[in-house]
């Protein structure tokens, strides 16, 4: 077997310089979350951790992260103590820079871990497009944007979650993927969201005979269930002794969101926004009744609770049943042909139902459809066909989040190096599939990824130069739906794929 | 370096035919069993997978993207003078001039406050500046508005300044590296793979990109002046390697350090073989023209300025300060037109050379700086000093010269260029750290030649490089560079294999195939262990009270006595690739013949058969590669 080059480690240098010369970079408000974080675990005893309050930033991920949090402001505290201090609001001294985008960097090393397992682990007859895949999700522009400019630990979760989908590879090792599955679940609730894809898995491929379906294996369900329990009773246990729990999960569930996040996540209810913006316009003209009450909102741009004005206003509940229906869906496959190739189709499914029907969906969060279908992209070339306009909406989806001037170039640089080389090198790759090719697609993908050039240009600089600040959220409410449509259409690819193949 | 002194016939491209790929470099690919091959260093790994047929087409963008996004990245950090009021650095001098040259009539430009970062560069930067200003005001008139301005830190005014220094090289500096790398490839028969490589390691070098987007300036648009110039002698366009070659004087008076190697190549070009007058002549006219195109705006304009009565503000102590002028002005009307066009050239003469400084300024790492540590040089009077460092100037300048006035041969082009850098970096008079630059390029070029990914290329390279920057350690340290400095230079001594991170170069398999000496590999390993000493002392032990700069001064005597060597080393690589030495044995031999056969008739003239000789190989390359391609 040849060496694939550059390796992991090689790739993983490099980009860590890149990373360290972004020390400096605009951060967003998240770096005072992690901060306030570092204090809250150092200072105060675990009883108090979610009752505290001095910062609007209040501890709002699972006890695992907190447990994080905990054992970073151990070495925080010889760097500057002053990082550590609750009421130090808006500390950001460069100690404190330094330190906490270190630890971003420091972490991101159990995603490089996680590749380099992937890598190892994969067929040999497909390690090369493995090796392919597994750099292109290292150099990913995505995590750079959110981890290393915007500021949060999505490398380091991914990378927990990347090993637990390759130990889910192997009977043997199925057991451990279930373990690190738990675990993440406990640092970051919204993996919660593939939670359904790896529950029937492991169902079926570990708790049930792979011969048939009604026969249990009880040895491995109580192997897994106790596992599992155990993962759940030292994340949560303490929590649940001291009668906290209820203040706990009111924490990681805040229902009082409204349906879109400020600015929307390209998804169906951006979509769904973007047609009642039309037809607020068209409205009067055609006689539809406008609801009065939801125009303040209307012009107040994106921000709050979203409420529509022609359309008709959006449940939780019927959000919760979309996402609900559309993962039952690819779960049945998943259920009566549990390869590991159908398990992580049915993650990436999992993954765009909820983030297409979910309910205040972060534009992150497409995140957790990149990655998983990262690992499929290379099967055949309907896979890639139906990667390529996610590859492009999903990153391009995340350039809001950065809108200072001088992280322009290279959020917008960054991403455009990102897909000429990876769309080339998959392009090369990826193998001729067996099946027909989905007619339209190909085309549709071309056209599509040929609109990003002038939308990118339109919503940064000619918007501005053109309005001046005027309809700010008119280059946002663009770049969501046009996002929205490359999600959507790459969901209706994959799905076609998934459930032809 | 002996083994592989005698140059371009190197053993290597003889095994080529053998091999499955063209390289002339194969240590890039080290292991020769053909089914084991692996990358030499990393910076070949990331190529590895586009070894087989990508084209350059595809890799080129990418290159530019990533070297850019190094530059912008870097660019986020400090910059020169950075809230250090009252007079701020660089960054500010290169501000102000784009206030006063959009806000001020021409003819004043190099009068105006003197004492506030008056202009001291020639007028192709003016114009440069004006253009910029220009635009900066488009976006917010604020940041070079007349005096107003001084010391203004916005935000968006570091984002465009450092836009335009990025914008700036990627019209001269990179288009011109990406064409010379090109041409020197094509002529030396180096394969398109091992030259996007090369390019690489090339932009990469951290002494341009720290300088230029870190401690802020627009060295890259001289460099890159120059390197078109180098192209252009590349592909025997003597004329237009004179139009660059102004150009670049005309941008920075720094590319005087290779005034005197272009100018022995061209007279050589002119002289041999065979005298070509006619070539002589337009060279000489030429240069007179672009000189006179450049400063034509500067003369025109001050010129309209007195016909509309606005004369420059010369206040009695500026005439004073500018001698040059007050010795003409007896002989000059006042009235006459001359009067306002010899006042401006004077005053930019005076500006430009400001030969009223010291020997040094801050602590360099030439010889004056070095031999002032031990013997103090400022009791002595500044012309004793001038004369005394033009003098050691010529001298190291001289073998560098002659050879290539002798043997005009584009390879020996980029070695020339170095040693009289170095030569005028280490002896002339007003030396910054930052002209480290100006030796540095030419010898970062050869990465691109023939072998220049071979160990012992990179090893002196790189180790050129690495100590360059090392010298300009304190100058980044005030500018709070100490980051990006550190991360810049380790990645490309990563990238190519050096020290710091790896020892491949010097110890291993490898290294002993690569028949460099001990003596070689010692001195570096020495240096470079020096180096990072140096820093752990910096980093960790105080000064001695009564000596504050005593780090930096360990800085410049390290780094002196380390170029000094890097001097050596290009000119005497220049002297064995000339081929002078083997015409001296032969010149010899043919005496001792001679005195033997005393009488007898000589058989051939001396310099033509060996200048034959020596021409052929990289026709033959040129050949064996069109060949292959077809």
């Amino acid at each position: 077997m040849a060496e694939l080059y550059p390796s992991i480690a090689q790739t993983a240098v490099v980009v860590t310089a890149l990373k360290i010369l972004l020390f400096p970079a605009y951060k967003s408000t998240d770096f005072e979350v992690h901060r306030n974080w570092l204090a809250i675990t150092h200072s105060l005893p675990v009883k108090s951790w979610y009752y505290e309050e001095t910062s609007a930033w209040t501890l709002d991920y699972p006890p695992f992260f907190a447990y994080f949090e905990w054992l970073l402001s151990q070495a925080a505290r010889y760097v500057d103590p002053g990082m550590l201090k609750i009421h130090n609001l808006g500390y950001e001294s460069w100690q404190t820079v330094f330190y906490q985008r270190s630890t971003v960097i420091a972490a991101d090393l159990v995603l490089a871990y996680a590749l380099y397992r992937y890598i190892q682990s994969s067929p040999p007859s497909s390690q090369k497009s493995s090796h392919a895949v597994a750099i292109s999700i290292l150099l990913s522009p995505a995590l750079l944007i959110i981890d290393h400019i915007h500021f949060q630990y999505n490398g380091f979760l991914y990378g927990i979650l990347i090993l637990s989908l390759n130990y889910a590879r192997k009977q043997s090792t199925m057991l451990l993927g279930g373990l690190l599955f738990a675990v993440l679940l406990c640092m970051k609730h919204i993996y919660l969201y593939l939670a359904p894809a790896y529950f029937v898995y492991l169902l079926r491929a570990h708790c049930l005979s792979q011969r048939s379906m009604f026969r249990i294996r009880f040895g491995n369900s109580v192997k897994l269930g106790s596992i599992i329990l155990a993962v759940f009773g030292a994340a949560f246990g303490p929590f649940w002794y001291w009668g906290q729990i209820e203040q706990v999960l009111r924490r990681l569930f805040p229902f009082s969101r409204g349906l879109c996040h400020a600015y929307w996540a390209p998804n169906v209810w951006a979509l769904y926004s973007f047609t009642d913006r039309v037809l607020l316009l068209v409205a009067p003209r055609i006689g539809l009744p406008i609801d009065q009450s939801a125009l303040n909102s209307v012009t107040r741009g994106l921000i709050g609770d979203t409420s529509f004005a022609v359309l008709p206003n959006v449940d939780p509940r019927l959000t919760f049943a979309l996402t609900l229906s559309f993962q039952t869906l690819c779960l049945l496959k998943l259920f009566f042909e549990p390869t590991w190739e159908t398990f992580i189709g049915a993650v990436t499914l999992c993954g765009y139902a909820s983030f297409l029907f979910g309910w205040h969906v972060h534009e992150k969060a497409i995140l957790l459809v990149i990655i998983p279908f990262s690992l499929l992209a290379l099967k055949d070339r309907r896979f890639l066909g139906a990667f390529r306009p996610l590859a492009v909406a999903g990153h391009v989806s995340l350039f809001p989040l950065i809108f200072t001037a001088a992280e322009y170039p290279v959020k917008t640089v960054y991403t455009i190096f990102w897909l000429i080389l990876f769309l080339q090198v998959f392009d090369r790759l990826a193998p001729v599939s067996s099946r027909p090719r989905v007619f339209l697609l190909d085309r549709f993908s071309l056209l599509y990824i040929a609109i990003s050039i002038p939308l990118i240009l339109y919503c940064s600089p000619i918007h501005e130069l053109v309005f001046g600040k005027k309809y700010e959220f008119v280059p946002l409410m663009f770049i969501s739906s046009y996002s929205a449509v490359g999600v959507v259409g790459s969901w209706i690819g994959f799905s076609i794929v998934y459930f032809t193949s | 370096m002996s083994s592989s002194g005698t140059p371009h016939k190197s053993r290597k491209k003889k095994k080529d035919p053998s091999q499955t790929m063209n390289t002339s470099n194969e240590v890039s690919l080290s292991e020769s069993k053909a089914s084991a091959q692996t990358p030499g260093f990393p910076l070949v790994a990331f190529f590895w997978p586009a070894r087989k047929s990508t084209s350059q087409w595809v890799i080129l963008p990418l290159v530019l993207i990533i070297v850019g996004l190094f530059r912008w990245c870097t660019g986020l950090w400090g910059y020169s003078g950075f809230q250090t009021p009252p007079m701020h650095g660089d960054y500010e001098a290169q501000r102000h001039w784009m206030e006063i040259t959009t806000h001020l009539p021409i003819c004043q430009w190099y009068f105006y406050d003197l004492q506030y970062w008056g202009l001291d560069y020639p007028p192709l930067t003016a114009y440069h500046s004006w253009l910029l200003g220009k635009i900066g005001s488009l976006i917010d008139p604020s940041w070079f508005a007349l005096d107003a301005s001084r010391g203004v830190e916005q935000p968006l005014l570091k984002v465009y300044m450092r836009a335009t220094v990025v914008v700036s090289e990627y019209f001269s500096y990179i288009p011109a590296i990406i064409i010379l790398n090109r041409k020197l490839a094509h002529i030396r028969g180096v394969n398109e793979w091992e030259s996007s490589i090369a390019l690489v390691a090339i932009l990469m070098q951290p002494a341009t990109i720290l300088v230029d987007h870190g401690h802020f300036q627009y060295n890259t648009v001289m460099l890159g002046f120059v390197l078109a110039s180098v192209s252009c002698m590349f592909s025997d366009h003597p004329i237009w390697a004179c139009v660059f070659f102004v150009s670049a004087l005309c941008y920075k008076q720094m590319a005087l350090y290779y005034a005197p190697a272009v100018f022995a190549y061209l007279l050589g070009v002119c002289l041999l073989p065979n005298l070509h007058l006619g070539r002589f002549i337009a060279i000489a006219l030429v240069t007179l023209a672009s000189f006179a195109l450049i400063f034509a705006p500067m003369l025109l304009g001050s010129l309209y300025d007195a016909h509309r009565g606005i004369s420059p503000p010369l206040s009695i102590t500026d005439r004073e300060a500018n001698p040059l002028f007050a010795t003409i002005l007896p002989y000059i009307d006042a009235q006459s037109l001359l009067y306002p066009l010899t006042l401006q050239l004077t005053q930019i003469v005076h500006r430009v050379f400001p030969f009223a400084r010291g020997l040094f300024e801050d602590k360099v790492a030439n010889i004056w700086c070095a031999i002032h540590t031990l013997h103090k040089l400022h009791e002595y009077p500044i012309p004793l000093l001038q004369r005394v460092s033009s003098f050691a100037t010529l001298i190291a300048i001289l073998p560098a010269g002659m050879i290539i006035s002798l043997f005009p041969r584009k390879e020996l082009l980029p070695w020339t260029l170095a040693s009289t850098a170095w030569g005028f970096f280490l002896c002339s008079f007003q030396v910054h750290e930052k002209s480290v630059l100006l030796p540095l390029l030419p010898m970062t070029i050869l990465l691109g030649g023939d072998g220049g990914l071979s160990v012992e290329m990179r090893a002196w390279v790189g180790w050129a490089n690495m100590l360059g920057v090392w010298t300009m350690f304190p100058l980044l340290k005030r500018d709070e560079l100490r980051v990006p400095y550190y991360v810049i230079s380790l990645l490309w001594a990563y990238l190519l294999g050096l020290p710091p991170t790896s020892l491949d170069l010097y110890i291993g398999k490898r290294a002993a195939r690569s028949g460099m000496r001990l003596s070689t590999q010692l001195l570096h390993l020495t240096f470079y262990a020096a180096m990072a000493t140096w820093h752990l002392i910096e980093a960790f032990v105080p000064t001695p009270k009564a000596k504050p700069d005593l780090w930096v001064v360990l800085n410049v005597i390290v780094g002196c006595a380390g170029f000094g060597i890097c001097y050596l080393w290009c000119t005497w690589q220049l002297i064995l690739r000339s081929g002078v030495m083997e015409e001296w044995f032969d010149f010899r031999a043919q005496m001792q013949e001679k005195e033997v056969k005393a009488g007898k008739e000589e058989k051939k003239p001396l310099l033509p058969p060996t200048k034959g000789k020596r021409a052929t190989p990289p026709r033959d390359a040129k050949g064996a590669k069109m060949a292959k391609k077809s």
